[in-house]
């Protein structure tokens, strides 16, 4: 039963995981965020695909549109030394892989031990579905409260950027627009009577 | 018979993936349009290295820079304040995020989902007003 | 669709936190040049306010949003402990932070914040709600550690706690996505509810409970996963330490209780084991690797692991006696750090740390009253009697032996033998060798003094008579069980 939704799934799959693999082992940094774009391109494709309409494009719109730039900034900032970034790559390889066997083995062994079978299949989508709609139903009606905290969490997230990274510099040699329009002739200019001396 | 209706081929679907169906429909262009993007990009770069002359040697090859040998490595250290922009347009953009599905169903959530957005808002605009008066917004 | 905003007053000390939180942001943004106090000003009366709200909310059971919210009992007395601990953290970090420039209005909204978070989990009805408290407190606490940047041991240790914070969420999403693909919902009753038919030998479970209770480990500082807590304790200025080592601590009990209790008590089985294995792995990494430690805040950072290793006891016994137990631990071990690393700010000059334990040395001789309360306070973590740290970690073992775990409670008695040898190295430090040259004249800080005398008595008091605040612990747990 392959219809075309299967195949476009696997074609986004195999670029997802090709482009995830390329973002650790990729030696410019850059290149592994741009392979990082791709990635959440992809992943954004599957999300399309499995009907979360939204989610998907959200994926784009914050993950490749924002974070990313955030992403090749941090990495350009950093002032990398590529030769020290891949020291000791090897050494630690066997313990990378290792961990990551396991967690795969851990993973099978749930899938395939105890498969979640106690979960009624989902309600057939109706046929105007709209999965934005669905989403933002739920987000301000029963989700109200987490909602809200959200907003807390991007304050303190603004809070602490600011509070972290801003320092006032002294001495810098900036202009200030509003400080030159509301001078005055007296500020600048002081008018000193001096009278010519009499002898 | 439209293009959209020939691919949502109803018989190879199970009844609760028509919705999913009908909505990808929309995007078959973006994803026509992704191919003949694909295919622009990748092919000319093809068609250069399998027709054009290649004869590297060890000059052709080394970095140039004015006449002179490279002196540095092009990398260096960016000022903080790019991080600082890029991570506030980051938590705007989410907050934007929010906006879409909230307009999407203004109709059905009333007056608590309006109320709920205007707090939402309420509680980011202190955000913004304290950026701006730290002056996280000025580029000295 | 009106029902969602039902009984929404039962969650006004959490809108009032809130508020004042970003009031007392825009006050500080405006008015900080003329008043300089006003931020730690706002920040009093806003654990007054909500101490009030939550006064007259006490004992009311309900839920609100769909959910999400429970008010009950529990909420409230991780609340008021909260709000002490916060006040205290005000009242004591004053001097200190004024002398190191960080006297800004940013800590004090974080430190609401980080409250906020803590008010949040302690009244969670729901995974996604539990996990954006959780992230609400972590991210302020992060952002908290960083603030004094002219601190490269302070910045660095704001990376650390970033990077394995993050690392420990992750892993409590882990558990907590298996737990929804298990139960099939979010709500914290729904999944006690779907848990029943599932046994202890279904491996999701167990997977589930492994991944949470990691999570939840190293959010309280459990061995193994207490590498964080030395090098973020000893690398944050001490007035942000001393703020780590209170309403934290109570927001990773309520989510223990929340978490495991609420929603998986009826698979207890499963994840008593692991707790066993962090109770005992902590009570011996705490209490041995303390003995080597000559930074004073590096010793108290191995001490509450420790500390975490009596409370997960209290937890795994499993009872209402064990987890009260465990909740009284919790309150008594942050009343001991906060008089403990008070104590430490007491000490401070502007350019002094007083963080070496030799910077203790003849402290009797120098300053007789400061002497007695810090003897006070390392006989109450070592659990001497008759102060309070011996009587909690006493209830703790009575309640052990009661659930017939008799072996795990003898090595804790063991341990805990150990672990009172290098508080002891403290006051014979204090009483027994002679004063540094060069240790500077102490600084004059009437009102933190006061109030490091009120809670060093109080660990006195509490421990002759342990009974009303035991009894509040168990008020707290009984509707939970």
């Amino acid at each position: 039963m392959l219809n075309i939704t299967s195949i476009l799934f696997y074609a986004f799959s195999i670029v997802l995981l090709g482009a995830a693999t390329m973002v650790v082992i990729a030696r410019n940094p850059v290149y592994a965020t741009l392979y990082l774009v791709l990635a959440f391109f992809s992943a954004a494709a599957i999300f399309l695909l499995l009907g979360a309409e939204f989610l998907g494009l959200i994926l784009i719109l914050v993950y490749v549109g924002a974070v990313m730039v955030l992403f090749l900034f941090v990495v350009m900032m950093l002032d990398i030394n590529l030769a020290r970034l891949k020291e000791g790559f090897l050494s630690y390889l066997p313990l990378g892989l290792a961990i990551a066997a396991l967690g795969v083995l851990e993973l099978a062994m749930v899938y395939w031990t105890a498969p979640m079978g106690h979960i009624p299949a989902p309600a057939p989508f109706p046929g105007n579905y709209d999965n934005t709609r669905a989403l933002g139903y739920v987000l301000y009606t029963q989700y109200l409260y987490p909602f809200e905290i959200a907003a807390a969490i991007l304050l303190v997230a603004i809070i602490a950027a600011i509070a972290l990274t801003l320092r006032r510099r002294s001495g810098t040699k900036s202009q200030r627009t509003e400080e030159q329009l509301r001078v005055q002739a007296k500020d600048r200019v002081h008018l000193v009577d001096l009278r010519a001396n009499k002898h | 018979m439209t293009g959209a209706d020939r691919w949502s081929d109803e018989t190879l679907l199970q009844p609760a993936w028509r919705g999913v169906v009908r909505m990808l429909t929309h995007y078959l262009p973006v994803l026509i349009f992704l191919f003949i993007a694909l295919l622009v990009g990748v092919v000319p770069l093809l068609l250069g290295a399998a027709l054009g002359p290649s004869k590297p040697d060890s000059e052709k090859l080394s970095p140039y820079e004015c006449g002179f040998e490279a002196f540095e490595d092009a990398r260096m250290k960016f000022d903080v304040r790019y991080y600082l922009v890029a991570i506030l347009f980051i938590l705007f953009d989410l907050e934007i995020a929010f906006l879409f599905p909230w307009a999407v169903v203004f109709d059905q959530i009333g007056l608590v989902g309006f109320v709920a957005m205007l707090i939402f808002l309420g509680i980011l605009v202190i955000g913004f007003i304290y950026e701006w008066k730290k002056g996280a917004l000025e580029w000295e | 669709m009106t029902d969602i905003t039902a009984h929404w007053t039962l969650a006004l000390p959490e809108i009032w936190v809130l508020s004042m939180a970003c009031v007392t942001l825009l006050a500080d943004l405006f008015f900080a040049e003329k008043l300089r106090d006003i931020a730690a000003v706002l920040t009093g009366l806003t654990l007054l306010g909500a101490a009030v709200l939550t006064f007259m909310l006490m004992g009311q059971r309900g839920t609100a949003f769909a959910g999400m919210f429970i008010a009950d009992p529990f909420a409230n007395v991780i609340n008021l402990f909260s709000y002490l601990a916060v006040f205290l953290v005000v009242i004591y970090s004053g001097r200190y932070l004024r002398e190191r420039g960080l006297y800004r209005g940013e800590v004090f909204v974080l430190l609401l914040f980080a409250l906020l978070g803590v008010m949040i989990m302690a009244s969670g009805g729901n995974l996604l709600t539990i996990y954006l408290g959780l992230e609400l407190l972590a991210l302020s606490q992060y952002a908290l550690v960083a603030m004094y940047r002219d601190s490269l041991m302070a910045t660095e240790a704001g990376l650390k706690y970033f990077v394995l914070g993050a690392l420990a969420s992750g892993l409590l999403l882990y558990g907590m996505s298996l737990l929804y693909g298990l139960t099939g919902s979010l709500d914290v009753r729904d999944i006690a509810a779907g848990l029943v038919n599932v046994t202890g030998a279904n491996l999701v479970l167990v997977f589930a409970m492994v991944f949470i209770t990691a999570g939840i480990a190293f959010k309280l500082g459990a061995a193994p996963f207490h590498m964080w807590l030395p090098d973020v304790y000893q690398g944050a200025p001490t007035a942000i330490t001393l703020f780590l080592a209170s309403a934290p601590k109570l927001g990773a009990f309520a989510l223990i209780i929340r978490l495991l209790v609420d929603g998986s008590y009826g698979v207890m089985a499963v994840w008593q084991q692991i707790f066993i294995v962090l109770a005992i792995a902590s009570l011996v990494v705490g209490n041995v690797i303390a003995i080597a430690q000559g930074n004073i805040k590096r010793m108290l950072a191995y001490s509450t692991v420790g500390h975490v290793g009596f409370l997960a006891l209290g937890v795994l016994a499993g009872t209402l006696n064990g987890l009260a137990s465990a909740l009284f631990y919790t309150v008594v071990y942050v009343l001991m750090s906060l008089a403990g690393f008070g104590m430490i700010l007491l000490l401070t000059r502007a350019d002094f740390e007083a963080e070496r334990i030799d910077d203790f040395k003849g402290l009797a001789r120098r300053k007789p009253w400061y002497a007695a309360m810090m003897l006070i306070i390392m006989f109450s973590m070592a659990g001497v009697p008759p102060t309070v740290g011996f009587y909690a970690k006493l209830a703790v073992f009575q309640a052990v032996i009661e659930a017939g775990y008799v072996w795990v409670a003898v090595i804790g008695v063991l341990l805990a033998v150990i672990g009172a040898f290098y508080y002891l190295r403290v006051i014979k430090v204090m009483y027994f060798d002679a004063p540094e040259d060069a240790a500077p004249e102490i600084a004059r800080d009437d009102v933190a003094a006061a109030f490091m005398s009120v809670n060093s008595v109080a660990l006195l008091i509490l421990g002759i008579l342990p009974g009303p605040l035991m009894a509040f612990c168990i008020y707290a747990l009984q509707g939970v069980i």
